[in-house]
Protein backbone atom coordinates (compact mmCIF):
# COMPACT_ATOMS: atom_id res chain seq x y z
CA UNK A 1 0.00 0.00 0.00
CA UNK A 2 3.05 2.19 1.00
CA UNK A 3 4.81 1.07 -1.70
CA UNK A 4 1.62 1.33 -4.20
CA UNK A 5 1.37 5.26 -2.89
CA UNK A 6 5.04 6.14 -2.94
CA UNK A 7 4.92 4.74 -6.36
CA UNK A 8 1.97 6.73 -7.16
CA UNK A 9 3.57 10.25 -5.64
CA UNK A 10 6.61 9.41 -8.26
CA UNK A 11 4.44 8.90 -11.02
CA UNK A 12 2.45 12.05 -9.90
CA UNK A 13 5.41 13.33 -9.62
CA UNK A 14 7.04 12.64 -13.19
CA UNK A 15 4.33 13.40 -14.21
CA UNK A 16 4.65 17.32 -12.29
CA UNK A 17 8.44 17.13 -13.99
CA UNK A 18 7.04 16.49 -16.91
CA UNK A 19 4.49 19.52 -17.32
CA UNK A 20 6.91 21.87 -15.00
CA UNK A 21 10.47 20.43 -15.93
CA UNK A 22 11.08 20.32 -12.01
CA UNK A 23 11.44 18.13 -9.14
CA UNK A 24 8.96 17.66 -6.66
CA UNK A 25 10.95 18.34 -4.02
CA UNK A 26 11.97 21.45 -5.54
CA UNK A 27 8.04 22.05 -6.44
CA UNK A 28 7.61 21.05 -2.48
CA UNK A 29 10.19 23.67 -1.82
CA UNK A 30 8.88 26.62 -4.14
CA UNK A 31 5.44 25.42 -2.94
CA UNK A 32 6.42 26.26 0.26
CA UNK A 33 8.89 29.14 -0.36
CA UNK A 34 5.85 30.46 -2.59
CA UNK A 35 3.88 30.54 0.53
CA UNK A 36 6.64 32.35 2.23
CA UNK A 37 6.79 34.58 -0.35
CA UNK A 38 3.10 35.40 -0.56
CA UNK A 39 3.10 35.58 3.43
CA UNK A 40 5.98 37.98 2.85
CA UNK A 41 3.59 39.60 0.05
CA UNK A 42 1.15 40.00 2.28
CA UNK A 43 3.48 40.96 5.47
CA UNK A 44 4.25 44.89 3.39
CA UNK A 45 1.09 44.84 2.78
CA UNK A 46 0.12 44.84 6.40
CA UNK A 47 3.08 47.08 7.34
CA UNK A 48 2.16 49.10 4.30
CA UNK A 49 -1.28 49.67 5.69
CA UNK A 50 0.00 52.29 8.38
CA UNK A 51 2.48 53.78 6.20
CA UNK A 52 -0.03 54.72 3.84
CA UNK A 53 -2.70 55.43 6.91
CA UNK A 54 0.56 57.42 7.77
CA UNK A 55 0.56 58.93 4.58
CA UNK A 56 -2.99 59.35 4.22
CA UNK A 57 -2.89 61.28 7.20
CA UNK A 58 -0.09 63.50 6.53
CA UNK A 59 -1.86 64.10 2.88
CA UNK A 60 -5.11 64.92 4.70
CA UNK A 61 -2.92 67.55 7.23
CA UNK A 62 -1.39 68.79 4.02
CA UNK A 63 -3.85 70.86 1.79
CA UNK A 64 -5.56 69.67 -1.01
CA UNK A 65 -5.59 71.72 -4.10
CA UNK A 66 -8.72 72.67 -3.75
CA UNK A 67 -8.19 73.40 -0.05
CA UNK A 68 -5.21 76.17 -0.39
CA UNK A 69 -7.71 78.62 -0.96
CA UNK A 70 -9.27 77.77 2.24
CA UNK A 71 -6.81 77.48 4.13
CA UNK A 72 -4.80 80.85 3.53
CA UNK A 73 -7.70 82.36 4.00
CA UNK A 74 -8.13 80.61 7.53
CA UNK A 75 -4.30 81.60 7.70
CA UNK A 76 -5.11 85.17 7.32
CA UNK A 77 -7.84 85.25 9.64
CA UNK A 78 -5.37 83.77 12.57
CA UNK A 79 -2.78 86.27 11.45
CA UNK A 80 -5.04 89.11 12.04
CA UNK A 81 -6.59 87.82 15.43
CA UNK A 82 -3.33 87.49 16.61
CA UNK A 83 -2.10 90.83 15.12
CA UNK A 84 -1.03 93.32 17.58
CA UNK A 85 -3.59 96.37 18.50
CA UNK A 86 -3.21 99.65 17.20
CA UNK A 87 -0.44 101.43 19.47
CA UNK A 88 -1.76 103.40 22.26
CA UNK A 89 -0.63 107.12 22.90
CA UNK A 90 1.58 107.25 25.72
CA UNK A 91 0.63 109.90 28.53
CA UNK A 92 2.17 111.46 31.03
CA UNK A 93 0.68 112.28 34.00
CA UNK A 94 2.43 114.86 36.05
CA UNK A 95 4.56 113.51 38.58
CA UNK A 96 4.56 114.58 42.21
CA UNK A 97 7.45 116.86 43.31
CA UNK A 98 9.40 115.72 46.36
CA UNK A 99 11.10 118.64 47.83
CA UNK A 100 14.77 118.39 48.21
CA UNK A 101 15.01 120.30 51.86
CA UNK A 102 12.78 120.89 54.89
CA UNK A 103 9.82 123.45 54.53
CA UNK A 104 11.29 125.13 57.38
CA UNK A 105 14.86 125.66 57.46
CA UNK A 106 17.33 129.22 58.26
CA UNK A 107 20.20 128.18 57.28
CA UNK A 108 21.75 127.58 53.10
CA UNK A 109 21.23 124.42 52.58
CA UNK A 110 22.75 122.65 48.88
CA UNK A 111 22.46 119.25 47.55
CA UNK A 112 24.86 117.89 45.16
CA UNK A 113 23.64 116.02 42.31
CA UNK A 114 26.45 114.56 39.85
CA UNK A 115 24.94 113.80 36.13
CA UNK A 116 25.09 110.35 34.98
CA UNK A 117 27.23 110.93 33.00
CA UNK A 118 29.31 112.21 35.44
CA UNK A 119 31.17 115.03 33.55
CA UNK A 120 28.69 117.54 35.66
CA UNK A 121 26.93 117.91 38.57
CA UNK A 122 24.11 120.36 39.84
CA UNK A 123 23.97 122.55 42.72
CA UNK A 124 20.70 123.14 44.09
CA UNK A 125 20.09 125.90 47.32
CA UNK A 126 17.18 126.29 48.95
CA UNK A 127 16.96 130.17 47.69
CA UNK A 128 16.50 131.54 44.47
CA UNK A 129 20.28 132.68 43.18
CA UNK A 130 19.14 134.16 39.76
CA UNK A 131 15.37 134.85 39.00
CA UNK A 132 13.61 134.38 36.00
CA UNK A 133 16.74 133.96 34.05
CA UNK A 134 19.97 132.53 34.15
CA UNK A 135 23.35 132.96 32.40
CA UNK A 136 25.76 130.06 31.41
CA UNK A 137 29.85 131.79 32.55
CA UNK A 138 32.13 129.09 30.12
CA UNK A 139 35.64 131.13 31.53
CA UNK A 140 37.07 132.86 34.74
CA UNK A 141 37.03 136.03 31.99
CA UNK A 142 33.34 135.79 31.71
CA UNK A 143 32.46 135.71 35.52
CA UNK A 144 33.97 139.26 36.09
CA UNK A 145 31.74 141.19 38.65
CA UNK A 146 29.53 138.11 39.65
CA UNK A 147 30.70 137.32 43.17
CA UNK A 148 29.44 133.82 42.93
CA UNK A 149 31.05 132.55 39.45
CA UNK A 150 34.62 134.65 40.25
CA UNK A 151 34.86 132.18 43.56
CA UNK A 152 33.44 128.84 41.47
CA UNK A 153 35.90 129.95 38.84
CA UNK A 154 38.73 130.11 41.83
CA UNK A 155 38.52 126.05 42.08
CA UNK A 156 40.73 124.31 39.91
CA UNK A 157 39.16 122.02 38.62
CA UNK A 158 35.61 123.77 37.56
CA UNK A 159 35.34 124.31 33.78
CA UNK A 160 32.53 126.40 33.34
CA UNK A 161 29.05 127.36 35.36
CA UNK A 162 25.63 127.64 34.44
CA UNK A 163 23.88 129.74 37.18
CA UNK A 164 19.61 129.19 36.85
CA UNK A 165 17.40 129.96 39.24
CA UNK A 166 18.49 128.39 42.42
CA UNK A 167 20.75 125.83 40.75
CA UNK A 168 24.34 126.16 39.98
CA UNK A 169 25.44 123.38 37.32
CA UNK A 170 29.20 122.90 36.75
CA UNK A 171 31.26 120.88 34.59
CA UNK A 172 34.61 119.82 35.02
CA UNK A 173 37.78 120.18 33.64
CA UNK A 174 39.04 116.57 34.37
CA UNK A 175 36.62 114.23 32.77
CA UNK A 176 38.30 111.14 33.72
CA UNK A 177 37.07 111.49 37.67
CA UNK A 178 33.71 110.38 38.51
CA UNK A 179 33.88 111.09 42.51
CA UNK A 180 32.51 114.33 42.60
CA UNK A 181 32.57 114.93 46.76
CA UNK A 182 35.72 116.06 46.99
CA UNK A 183 34.92 119.40 44.49
CA UNK A 184 31.50 118.94 45.61
CA UNK A 185 32.33 120.12 48.69
CA UNK A 186 34.28 122.97 47.62
CA UNK A 187 31.93 124.01 45.40
CA UNK A 188 29.16 123.84 48.20
CA UNK A 189 31.36 126.24 50.36
CA UNK A 190 31.75 128.54 47.48
CA UNK A 191 28.74 129.02 46.87
CA UNK A 192 27.35 128.90 50.70
CA UNK A 193 30.27 131.91 51.07
CA UNK A 194 28.79 133.91 47.93
CA UNK A 195 25.46 133.73 49.22
CA UNK A 196 26.16 134.58 53.15
CA UNK A 197 28.30 137.91 51.65
CA UNK A 198 25.41 138.83 50.47
CA UNK A 199 26.82 140.32 47.04
CA UNK A 200 25.90 140.41 44.05
CA UNK A 201 25.86 136.82 42.60
CA UNK A 202 25.19 137.47 38.68
CA UNK A 203 27.03 141.27 37.28
CA UNK A 204 24.66 143.50 37.03
CA UNK A 205 25.84 144.09 33.06
CA UNK A 206 25.25 140.89 32.70
CA UNK A 207 21.83 140.95 33.66
CA UNK A 208 20.95 144.47 31.80
CA UNK A 209 22.33 142.37 28.68
CA UNK A 210 19.92 139.83 28.47
CA UNK A 211 17.34 140.27 25.27
CA UNK A 212 13.94 139.60 25.40
CA UNK A 213 12.27 136.62 24.91
CA UNK A 214 11.10 137.61 21.59
CA UNK A 215 14.93 137.95 20.28
CA UNK A 216 16.43 134.48 21.64
CA UNK A 217 13.35 132.78 20.78
CA UNK A 218 14.15 134.14 16.66
CA UNK A 219 18.14 133.45 17.29
CA UNK A 220 17.69 130.01 18.52
CA UNK A 221 14.64 129.09 16.19
CA UNK A 222 16.91 130.72 13.03
CA UNK A 223 20.19 128.53 14.40
CA UNK A 224 18.04 125.34 14.40
CA UNK A 225 16.55 125.81 10.90
CA UNK A 226 19.80 126.74 8.96
CA UNK A 227 22.45 124.35 10.93
CA UNK A 228 21.20 122.38 13.85
CA UNK A 229 18.48 120.76 11.54
CA UNK A 230 20.12 119.86 8.32
CA UNK A 231 22.87 118.29 10.39
CA UNK A 232 20.89 116.13 11.80
CA UNK A 233 18.21 115.61 9.01
CA UNK A 234 21.27 112.93 7.64
CA UNK A 235 20.03 110.73 10.63
CA UNK A 236 16.58 110.82 10.95
CA UNK A 237 16.48 113.78 13.28
CA UNK A 238 15.30 116.88 14.06
CA UNK A 239 15.19 119.42 16.88
CA UNK A 240 12.25 120.94 18.03
CA UNK A 241 12.01 124.75 20.34
CA UNK A 242 9.49 123.89 22.59
CA UNK A 243 9.66 126.54 24.60
CA UNK A 244 11.61 130.12 25.46
CA UNK A 245 11.56 131.62 29.26
CA UNK A 246 13.97 134.70 30.39
CA UNK A 247 16.80 133.52 28.37
CA UNK A 248 16.32 129.65 29.18
CA UNK A 249 15.27 127.25 26.21
CA UNK A 250 13.39 124.35 25.98
CA UNK A 251 13.88 122.07 22.98
CA UNK A 252 12.78 118.54 22.28
CA UNK A 253 14.39 115.64 20.05
CA UNK A 254 12.90 114.22 17.83
CA UNK A 255 12.70 111.48 14.66
CA UNK A 256 15.52 109.72 14.64
CA UNK A 257 17.19 111.74 17.62
CA UNK A 258 14.84 110.53 19.82
CA UNK A 259 16.20 107.86 22.13
CA UNK A 260 19.67 107.76 20.36
CA UNK A 261 22.62 106.95 22.20
CA UNK A 262 24.42 109.51 21.28
CA UNK A 263 21.61 112.10 21.70
CA UNK A 264 23.55 113.66 24.72
CA UNK A 265 26.40 114.01 22.71
CA UNK A 266 25.21 115.46 19.67
CA UNK A 267 22.95 117.94 22.63
CA UNK A 268 26.23 119.03 24.47
CA UNK A 269 28.70 119.34 21.74
CA UNK A 270 26.65 119.90 18.83
CA UNK A 271 23.54 121.71 20.14
CA UNK A 272 24.68 123.75 22.71
CA UNK A 273 27.93 125.18 21.24
CA UNK A 274 25.55 126.05 17.76
CA UNK A 275 23.31 127.50 20.10
CA UNK A 276 25.95 130.05 22.42
CA UNK A 277 28.04 130.76 19.03
CA UNK A 278 24.63 132.30 17.72
CA UNK A 279 23.13 133.78 20.89
CA UNK A 280 25.76 134.56 23.21
CA UNK A 281 23.09 135.07 25.71
CA UNK A 282 21.19 131.82 26.05
CA UNK A 283 21.43 130.74 29.11
CA UNK A 284 20.14 126.87 30.24
CA UNK A 285 19.23 124.67 27.32
CA UNK A 286 16.61 122.08 28.55
CA UNK A 287 15.94 118.75 26.70
CA UNK A 288 12.95 117.63 27.64
CA UNK A 289 12.85 114.64 25.21
CA UNK A 290 11.45 111.58 26.51
CA UNK A 291 13.91 108.91 24.92
CA UNK A 292 11.81 106.00 26.16
CA UNK A 293 8.61 106.90 24.44
CA UNK A 294 7.28 107.27 21.28
CA UNK A 295 6.36 104.64 18.28
CA UNK A 296 9.93 104.33 17.10
CA UNK A 297 12.48 105.20 20.32
CA UNK A 298 15.93 103.74 19.83
CA UNK A 299 15.85 101.70 23.02
CA UNK A 300 12.88 99.78 22.38
CA UNK B 1 18.60 101.58 32.65
CA UNK B 2 18.63 99.16 35.61
CA UNK B 3 17.14 96.09 36.23
CA UNK B 4 13.86 96.16 37.42
CA UNK B 5 13.01 93.24 40.05
CA UNK B 6 10.19 94.19 41.20
CA UNK B 7 7.52 96.99 41.04
CA UNK B 8 4.40 97.59 42.71
CA UNK B 9 1.61 99.83 42.39
CA UNK B 10 -0.99 101.76 43.94
CA UNK B 11 -3.90 103.66 41.74
CA UNK B 12 -6.55 105.72 43.25
CA UNK B 13 -8.97 105.86 40.95
CA UNK B 14 -11.56 108.91 41.02
CA UNK B 15 -15.05 109.67 39.83
CA UNK B 16 -15.06 107.12 36.75
CA UNK B 17 -13.37 103.40 36.86
CA UNK B 18 -14.34 100.56 34.24
CA UNK B 19 -14.01 97.85 36.58
CA UNK B 20 -12.14 95.53 34.91
CA UNK B 21 -8.68 93.53 34.68
CA UNK B 22 -5.73 96.42 34.75
CA UNK B 23 -2.64 95.79 32.58
CA UNK B 24 0.78 97.32 32.85
CA UNK B 25 3.20 97.32 29.10
CA UNK B 26 6.29 96.32 30.24
CA UNK B 27 9.03 96.65 26.87
CA UNK B 28 6.12 96.99 24.65
CA UNK B 29 4.85 93.17 26.47
CA UNK B 30 1.23 93.67 28.01
CA UNK B 31 0.27 91.76 31.17
CA UNK B 32 -1.95 91.72 34.03
CA UNK B 33 -0.69 92.35 37.68
CA UNK B 34 -0.18 89.99 40.45
CA UNK B 35 -1.10 89.97 43.50
CA UNK B 36 -3.82 92.09 42.79
CA UNK B 37 -5.37 94.16 45.95
CA UNK B 38 -9.28 95.85 44.91
CA UNK B 39 -10.50 97.32 42.11
CA UNK B 40 -10.48 100.01 39.66
CA UNK B 41 -13.97 100.82 40.32
CA UNK B 42 -15.02 104.39 41.40
CA UNK B 43 -12.96 105.43 43.89
CA UNK B 44 -11.36 102.43 44.69
CA UNK B 45 -7.75 101.90 45.19
CA UNK B 46 -6.10 99.69 43.03
CA UNK B 47 -3.21 97.49 44.02
CA UNK B 48 -0.86 95.31 42.24
CA UNK B 49 2.33 93.93 42.04
CA UNK B 50 4.93 92.12 39.41
CA UNK B 51 8.48 90.12 39.89
CA UNK B 52 9.67 91.42 36.29
CA UNK B 53 14.02 90.36 36.66
CA UNK B 54 14.47 92.26 33.25
CA UNK B 55 16.04 95.56 32.21
CA UNK B 56 13.16 98.39 31.47
CA UNK B 57 13.19 100.46 28.74
CA UNK B 58 9.60 101.44 28.85
CA UNK B 59 6.69 100.79 31.53
CA UNK B 60 2.90 101.78 31.26
CA UNK B 61 -0.27 101.68 32.75
CA UNK B 62 -2.39 100.08 29.83
CA UNK B 63 -5.99 102.18 29.65
CA UNK B 64 -9.03 100.22 29.78
CA UNK B 65 -10.63 98.45 26.84
CA UNK B 66 -13.35 100.39 27.11
CA UNK B 67 -14.98 103.51 28.59
CA UNK B 68 -12.78 105.94 30.67
CA UNK B 69 -10.41 105.85 33.71
CA UNK B 70 -9.93 108.47 35.83
CA UNK B 71 -6.78 108.10 37.94
CA UNK B 72 -6.41 110.28 40.74
CA UNK B 73 -2.95 109.49 41.98
CA UNK B 74 -0.35 106.83 40.76
CA UNK B 75 2.34 105.76 43.29
CA UNK B 76 5.00 103.56 42.08
CA UNK B 77 7.57 101.42 44.21
CA UNK B 78 10.47 99.78 42.22
CA UNK B 79 13.14 97.65 43.69
CA UNK B 80 16.05 97.77 40.95
CA UNK B 81 19.41 95.91 40.91
CA UNK B 82 21.84 97.63 42.43
CA UNK B 83 19.81 100.52 43.98
CA UNK B 84 17.89 101.90 47.04
CA UNK B 85 14.29 101.32 46.08
CA UNK B 86 12.42 103.92 45.30
CA UNK B 87 9.07 105.46 44.84
CA UNK B 88 7.49 107.80 42.11
CA UNK B 89 4.41 109.34 42.80
CA UNK B 90 2.25 111.01 39.92
CA UNK B 91 -0.65 113.18 39.77
CA UNK B 92 -4.29 112.91 37.67
CA UNK B 93 -4.58 111.53 34.54
CA UNK B 94 -7.58 109.90 32.67
CA UNK B 95 -6.94 106.34 30.37
CA UNK B 96 -9.30 105.28 27.43
CA UNK B 97 -8.67 102.25 24.88
CA UNK B 98 -6.44 104.48 23.15
CA UNK B 99 -4.09 105.59 25.80
CA UNK B 100 -1.75 104.21 28.50
CA UNK B 101 0.13 106.11 30.81
CA UNK B 102 4.20 106.02 31.33
CA UNK B 103 5.06 104.30 34.87
CA UNK B 104 8.85 104.76 34.13
CA UNK B 105 10.98 107.14 35.51
CA UNK B 106 15.21 106.02 36.26
CA UNK B 107 16.67 105.64 39.85
CA UNK B 108 16.88 108.97 40.71
CA UNK B 109 20.32 110.36 40.40
CA UNK B 110 22.06 109.98 44.11
CA UNK B 111 22.46 113.16 46.09
CA UNK B 112 24.11 114.52 48.81
CA UNK B 113 24.44 117.31 50.95
CA UNK B 114 27.41 119.60 50.51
Amino acid sequence: MILFRISGIIIVSEFIELKSGDTPLNFIKRFFSGMKQEDEVSEPAKVATPVSTTASESVASEPSVSDIGNTEATAEEERFADAPPAPRTILHAPAAKQGLFPESSDGILIKAQPSPTGDQCMFTVNQVLMKDCSWYFDSFESAAESSLAESLFSLEDVETVLVCEATVTVTRKDKTLVDWKPLAKEIGAAIRNAVEEGQSLIADKIISTIPSEDVIREGIQKVIDEEVNPGVAGHGGQINLLAVKGNSVTIQMGGGCQGCSAADLTLKQGIHTSFRKAVPEVGAIFDETDHTAGLNPFFS
Amino acid sequence: MPRVLTFKVNIETGKQGPNEPVNFSFNGHTMPFEKVIGSNEPDAIFEGSFDVNSFAHSLTLVGPEKGKWEIDKIRVDYECEGEKPYVVNWGAVTLDETTEVNLWQDPPVPAFDV
